[in-house]
């Protein structure tokens, strides 16, 4: 068994098939953390049960919290939309001064964690300015609303429930309140960054005594110019140059200006600059000086901050860390609300059992064209459970179920069925026939026998196998006798395990359940023939489907596997000749 | 008070836009800036993509960093933060990205120079703008990388700064009539609302040549642009024709097949100014023929900037220049940018 990092309860194909990879996929992470947290995921094993109970409570407070507390949501998930991962600006914070840039994205995140202490801790509002402080479609109503305590609609909450305010403590923020109130000297709390004046007086003096020189230089420039416009009527540009064409009739006259140099010339006209006086340079010279210190203390004010990042590095990448666990809460919290998912009862023993469960991945596609899911009830414990039933009849959906049920529990996710009932599984594994097998080249028997390898060999106690139709594609005869053998082999092992199959006879063993897909056995013929004699081809398959019954019920191990094989390939048109004469055949 | 505190009160933002390369649009936004000091306007400054290097990228000529002052906005890529010279504080950091860092809206606290750049999607250009206003600017100026006379088109911008010069010819009239024909052309008149400006809205959605009955109805033909199918055009126009609406380029080609009596009884409607390419002189034998136009939004033109000087090393006598310019375009106020 391996343990530890490299531990697997699933491979690539079964998370695929099974639906857990489209669940994560549909997740609305806003946070670089919580997209990070969620490639990370681990699955709860067996002997963690009380961990995964824990992760599902807190879900379950999450759900809450997202019922009776709409606007704090929105506001926690507007801040983690402006979230940046500063990871590695924090981590380098310690080796390297950082630049004025990523000091302000340290202050950035600095105040999305103190609005989110607000909002989780607090259940206040805040007064948190987003980056986007000026998006047109925020509502005139939202403003008002902020400066006060957030009053929650009440009626959201249904009659008996707790009232929870607050998110679960595991998610709550440590305090970083005193690095915020060093990168913000002016204890504004404005999402803004620059080296301020008031992170050191010495740059302050600096910068006034520059300001002066420049303003001094600027005065001499313009007092020369009003002379210049007094004395000769020459009137300089705010540059303190003048563009004069040869054309001018004072050209001469400016020109031989003393004040004045020449800076460029061409055929038609000659550019004059102010020349600079003595006291000029000497300004200009002073206040070059001043420059190199300026930088050299901005220089050091960044060090300095730098250093103290540095220091609460762990504290930070923690917070980031706990940042995105609560992203990823609330995304599976909002993912339950919107598919209408149920906490799923963790038990002890290995069983799998739901009722009215749903295969998300295939509702959103029949959802999608206004139709609703069948639900599934199924209760499966170690040993061997048979789904036989008609074509069409919704048994590859059915064990997809099976396996997206019990892979979601242990992610931590609530399930798609009015009721769960789960025992953590050791191993899981799917056996089915996919495109990507003949793509690989490999014929749909040779991949089915090296899946079927895999699971012999990786199988363990407390393992989850569901196979659809293993070696349908060969001869009835082997493939009967390899079926039965296989139900014999795991019928010993401490695995629960589902297969579908078409091969009457390995239904007949004595220890096995039988499962059975009501399919059309009490359906209206009358009633579905008149409606397919009228449709077109493309019809007829979602006329049977509305037909079909896919509800799955206990058979004894005597009932015969049904054969709607040849009534549903007539019903879809294929030429009579052909059905009688494989009536003939059956006969 | 001054020229920028009259913009101001007008307009919320003004693309400067080239007539041709080098006709002088950094010396003119730095001319503006100037004034702007000078007047106590606080200035947002953003571009349609880098601009502000030393050294203009494609054609190698001169092109000075802009002087900016205290409490005016600028856009910064990420990575010219550190090149600027100037005091900047981070007011915010933006999702558009340049080629040279996500844009970062800056505040400058110590004048000095700057390297300034924009988003290169309309779009976002517009969404930054609206930013740099709510972070408390009173007028923000919008600077072409390159010769974007062809794409100024309306909706970046409430009105444009016109800059032209000596680039354009080495006759000044030439460059005096050049720039009255855009001046010309982009104020074409919008169409006056009622039915059949709705008739066009309505329907103008799969850009398509659309012919405007005198009763509102439409009829579209399956030509994407006139370009070559004047005659098609010609025989489509019947005595109910009212209005016909051209979504591409208008050139030459589009209306030269048209008959004189047609010409007369239909009004062309474009989408905007900027789709016209026809030069000064056939625009006006058009009109004298009896040509009508109009477009759905025209350019407003908030100033006109010269500049006698071009690269070429050839420079016209500056006040010539200015005095003939304002003789051509005697509403818009020039400027010469040189002076």
């Amino acid at each position: 068994m391996i343990q530890g990092k490299n531990r697997r309860l699933a491979n690539v194909k079964t998370r695929r098939e099974t639906g857990l990879d489209y669940v994560m996929f549909s997740l609305d992470l806003n946070t670089p953390f919580g997209k990070k947290q969620l490639k990370e995921v681990r699955p709860y094993y067996p002997g963690e049960e009380a961990e995964l109970r824990d992760e599902l409570d807190r879900v379950e407070q999450m759900i809450a919290f997202v019922k009776q507390n709409q606007i704090l949501t929105d506001k926690i998930q507007e801040v983690f939309m402006e979230v940046k991962d500063a990871t590695l600006t924090i981590e380098r914070s310690g080796a390297v001064t950082l630049s004025t840039v990523e000091l302000f994205e340290i202050k950035s995140l600095l105040l999305q964690m103190r609005q989110l202490r607000k909002l989780t801790m607090e259940h206040e509002i805040g007064d948190y300015q987003g980056a986007h402080c000026c998006c047109a479609a925020e509502p005139s109503a939202d403003s008002t609303a902020s400066e006060a305590r957030a009053e929650d609609v009440p009626a959201a909450r249904a009659e008996g429930e707790a009232a929870v305010d607050t998110v679960p403590r595991e998610y709550f923020l440590a305090d970083t309140e005193d690095l915020l109130d060093e990168l913000d000297p002016r204890r504004d709390r404005m999402n803004t960054f620059y080296i301020y004046n008031e992170f050191s007086p010495k740059l302050d003096a600096y910068r006034t005594k520059k300001k002066e020189y420049e303003q001094q230089i600027r005065r001499e420039q313009k007092q020369a110019r009003e002379e210049l416009r007094k004395k000769y009527g020459v009137q300089l540009t705010p540059k303190f140059d003048i563009v004069v064409a040869k054309s001018h009739p004072d050209f001469e006259m400016i020109q031989s200006l003393e004040e004045l140099e020449m800076t460029d010339q061409d055929y038609m006209s000659v550019t004059l600059q102010l020349k600079p006086t003595e006291k000029i340079y000497e300004f200009v010279q002073a206040a070059e000086e001043l420059n190199a210190e300026i930088e050299q203390e901005e220089e050091r004010v960044r060090e300095l901050l730098s250093r103290k990042i540095a220091e609460k590095e762990a504290v930070l990448l923690e917070n980031c860390e706990k940042m995105g666990a609560l992203d990823l809460a609330l995304a599976r919290a909002i993912y339950a609300m919107k598919h209408d998912l149920t906490k799923p009862e963790i038990v002890e023993e290995h069983v799998i059992s739901f009722e009215d469960g749903r295969n998300l991945q295939v509702e959103d596609i029949i959802r999608e064209k206004g139709k609703t899911f069948c639900p599934i009830s199924l209760s499966l414990a170690d040993g061997v459970t048979m789904i036989t039933g008609a074509n069409m009849g919704g048994k590859t959906i059915s064990l997809k179920l099976a396996g997206q049920i019990p892979i979601l529990a242990q992610y931590g996710f609530f399930v798609p069925a009015k009721h769960a009932k789960i025992g953590l599984s050791n191993y899981m594994q799917i056996l089915i026939g996919d495109s990507q097998s003949v793509e690989r080249g490999l014929s749909s028997f040779g991949s089915e026998m090296e899946e079927l390898k895999e699971i012999l060999d990786k199988g363990q106690e407390r393992s989850l196998i569901l196979i659809d139709e293993i070696a349908s594609g060969t001869n009835p005869t082997e493939g009967t006798a390899l079926t039965k053998s296989l139900v014999d082999y795991l019928i010993e092992k401490p695995y629960i395990s589902l297969i579908t199959t078409h091969f009457e006879s390995v239904t007949e063993r004595k220890d096995i359940v039988n499962m059975q897909v009501r399919g059309l056995a009490d359906c209206n013929f009358t009633l579905l023939n008149r409606e397919i004699q009228h449709a077109n081809r493309r019809d007829r398959i979602n006329i049977i489907s509305k037909y079909m019954d896919y509800r799955l019920y206990r058979v004894d191990s005597e009932a015969q596997v049904p054969k709607e094989a040849l009534s549903i390939a007539a019903m879809l048109g294929i030429n009579k000749e052909i059905i009688e004469g494989a009536k003939k055949y059956m006969k | 008070m001054g020229l920028l505190h009259d913009l101001s009160t007008k307009y919320k933002t003004l693309s400067i836009v080239g007539m041709a390369k080098n006709a002088g649009k950094t010396t003119a936004l730095n001319y503006l800036i100037e004034e702007a000091i000078d007047e106590g306007i606080t200035l947002g400054i953003t571009s349609t993509g880098r601009d502000g290097e030393t050294q203009d990228l494609v054609t190698g000529t001169e092109k000075p960093r802009v002087y900016m002052e205290e409490g005016m906005l600028a856009a910064v890529p990420s990575l010219l933060y550190d090149l600027a010279d100037a005091g900047l504080e981070v007011l915010k950091k933006t999702k558009y990205s340049t080629a040279i860092g996500e844009l970062l809206i800056c505040r400058v606290r110590d004048a000095g120079y700057v390297q300034i750049a924009g988003p290169v999607i309309n779009a976002e250009q517009k969404l930054l703008c609206q930013d740099m206003l709510a972070l408390g600017c009173e007028l923000i100026l919008i600077d072409g990388a390159i010769d974007r006379k062809t794409i100024a088109s309306p909706d970046t911008s409430d009105a444009i700064i016109l800059s032209t010069g000596a680039v354009l010819s080495r006759k000044m009239n030439k460059v005096v009539e050049e720039t009255a024909h855009i001046v010309n052309l982009y104020r074409t008149p919008q169409m006056e609302d009622g039915i059949y400006r709705e008739a066009i809205t309505q329907n103008n959605f799969d850009d398509k040549i659309m012919l405007v009955n005198a009763d509102g109805s439409v009829r579209k033909l399956d030509l994407v642009t006139g370009l070559g199918a004047a005659k098609e055009l010609n025989g489509a126009i019947d005595e109910d024709t009212r209005y016909i609406y051209i979504p591409g380029a208008f050139t030459n080609s589009v209306i030269s097949d048209i008959s004189l009596r047609n010409l007369k009884q239909v009004q062309f409607v474009l989408k905007d100014p900027t789709k016209i390419f026809v030069n000064a002189m056939d625009w006006g034998i058009f009109r004298k023929k009896g040509f009508r136009v109009s477009v759905l939004k025209n350019i407003e033109i908030a100033a006109i900037t010269v500049n006698p000087w071009a690269p070429a090393g050839y420079t016209f006598d500056n006040r010539l220049l200015l005095s003939e310019m304002q003789k051509a375009i005697p509403d818009i106020p020039i400027i010469d940018v040189r002076m």
